[in-house]
């Protein structure tokens, strides 16, 4: 879990598209997900998101997300299966339409959540923020908000990870709860971790501030990020896929 | 009392952390384990708490194979102070975080005797019970969460570095805290300290880790006179020590009291030198 938001280097065509080419990527499918009521239509784009890993040579993680992925969508799956009242029941309470339904909403929520994932795998955290004030004049305190989110979640896992080992050694049953009651025993963590999250980002603000935090501008970063003919191949895949979306 | 035979660990994806390590601790020893940074000594007590499993090798603790057991199950009889207490506190008030511990732990006594028991080692801590821990100063949240695993009156202890970042007072008053229970209700203590001073004062037998491997094992001061196994370990003894190898050295070659005066004061030359 810890590694899910980690970078993993390399050379592909992805890794070597512009930052903001590969949000910009990422936003598209995100929208044509949303746009299609084509059940296909959202195949493909699942495709798409598995290709996009395949071609970055990321094709561990892309599987590791694509499982976690699994696991929620088939509760959610159950959920709206069992709750949608729409169509012709065909088992029990569960409606043709309502498998359908069920169907669509699964695959939104995989395709959606995928290239989010997938675009942390193929960037450097530094490069996707130097990349958003450089292109898209995001003010930096903005987009260093957005990196430090990202970065901070790995730290936060290991701590809660941290505490709970430390709950376990002095008694509190983890090892041996599952669901509600496991959940139930998290719930008071809570405090520790939220203290230990405002100290760690009271902390590096002022390891921010010391370091000229605001003196930084657009024109501070030394590496630039041009727009290349495969910039230009991606935002034409872009151009496609939404339109795709809207047409079929 | 701890065992550990021919115990193998390695971390996903990381070389081998602990490298066949056996040793045996009896009950009411007091036990350091020294060694530089990724020496194998935090793994090596999250292993006999059984927060990890070995991957070849047993830990048994009173016979009890680690891998058999829950961690939670072993609470009561093994507390385990982490080096960073704000992932042990959990509460709003010194009292409840006590009582959260022993409840976990001794759930199945009677509450009035829980509440005893808190307000015994409240008043042993000299705490009143109403300071919220996470507005003490990082010293007395250790001492929180010493009091915490003391509670539940262990009979092994483990400590992970308890005097990082504490200043000197802080630091004698955990510590002499853990040696009254050692020698008063003989709880066996395991501990991971860097402060090699902190060692020569309360530990009586050492473990010298390095590269993951089990390197040396005695009492402190054998260990600390043993300087091959303290270069081998990048450790560097307390100064006392060195200062008494020296005169020991220099009295053995000494015979009138003008040369052993002389003696004394060439060593602690050496000595001033060696700070430089």
């Amino acid at each position: 879990m810890n590694d899910l938001f980690r970078y993993v280097p390399g050379n592909s065509v992805i890794h070597r598209l512009n930052p903001v080419t590969k949000l910009l990527l990422t936003i598209v499918i995100c929208a044509a997900a949303f746009i299609t009521d084509r059940i296909w239509y959202l195949g493909i784009l699942l495709a798409i998101d598995l290709g996009i890993g395949f071609t970055a040579g990321v094709a561990k993680r892309t599987m590791s997300i694509f499982k976690g992925l699994l696991k929620i969508a088939a509760f959610l799956f159950l959920l709206q299966a069992l709750l949608s009242r729409k169509g012709t029941p065909i088992f029990w309470i569960i409606t043709d339409q309502g498998l359908l339904t069920a169907g669509k909403v699964v695959l939104r929520l995989i395709v959606v959540c995928m290239p989010l994932a997938l675009v942390l795998a193929v960037t450097p955290i530094n490069d996707l923020t130097n990349s958003l004030v450089q292109v898209l004049h995001v003010p930096y305190s903005y987009a260093f908000t957005l990196s430090t989110a990202i970065r901070f979640i790995p730290q936060f896992l290991e701590e809660m990870s941290g505490i709970m080992e430390a709950q376990t050694a002095r008694g509190v049953a983890f090892d041996q709860a599952r669901g509600l009651k496991k959940f139930s025993m998290i719930l008071p963590l809570c405090a520790p971790l939220l203290i230990s999250s405002v100290r760690r980002s009271d902390q590096t603000a002022v390891a921010a501030e010391v370091r000229g935090f605001r003196l930084r501008t657009r024109e501070s970063g030394y590496k630039r990020f041009p727009f290349t003919a495969l910039d230009a191949g991606a935002a034409a895949v872009c151009a496609v896929v939404l339109v795709g979306a809207i047409m079929l | 009392m701890i065992q550990l035979e021919h115990v193998h660990f390695a971390y996903p994806a990381q070389g081998p952390s602990v490298q066949d390590v056996s040793f045996h601790i009896r009950k009411g020893e007091f036990v350091a384990l020294l060694g530089a940074n990724g020496a194998g000594k935090t793994t090596t007590v999250r292993l006999i708490d059984g927060l990890i499993r070995p991957t070849a090798g047993r830990v048994l603790i009173h016979g009890m194979d680690t891998a058999t057991t829950s961690v939670s199950q072993r609470a009561r009889m093994v507390g385990f102070l982490f080096q960073n207490p704000d992932r042990q506190i959990c509460k709003n008030t010194v009292r409840e975080e006590i009582l959260f511990g022993l409840k976990a732990t001794r759930g199945e006594e009677d509450e009035s005797r829980l509440q005893a028991r808190t307000e015994e080692i409240l008043a042993d801590f000299s705490f009143t019970g109403d300071e919220e821990p996470f507005s003490l100063s990082r010293g007395q949240r250790q001492r929180v969460a010493l009091a915490s695993v003391l509670a539940i009156e262990p009979e092994i202890l483990i400590l992970d570095e308890p005097t990082t970042g504490l200043d000197y007072l802080e630091c004698c008053h955990i510590m002499d805290h853990i040696r009254r229970m050692n020698e008063e209700k003989q709880v066996t203590v395991v501990m991971v300290c860097h402060d090699m001073e902190v060692v020569l004062d309360y530990a009586q037998r050492a473990l010298v880790m390095a590269g993951g491997k089990l390197l040396a094992d005695g009492p402190v001061r054998e260990i600390f006179r043993n300087n091959p196994v303290m270069e081998l370990a990048s450790i560097l003894p307390p100064q006392i020590i060195g200062l008494g190898q020296r005169l020991g050295g220099a009295f053995a070659e000494e015979d009138s009291p003008a040369g052993m005066a002389g003696a004394i004061l060439a060593a602690a030359g050496k000595g001033g030198k060696r700070d430089e």
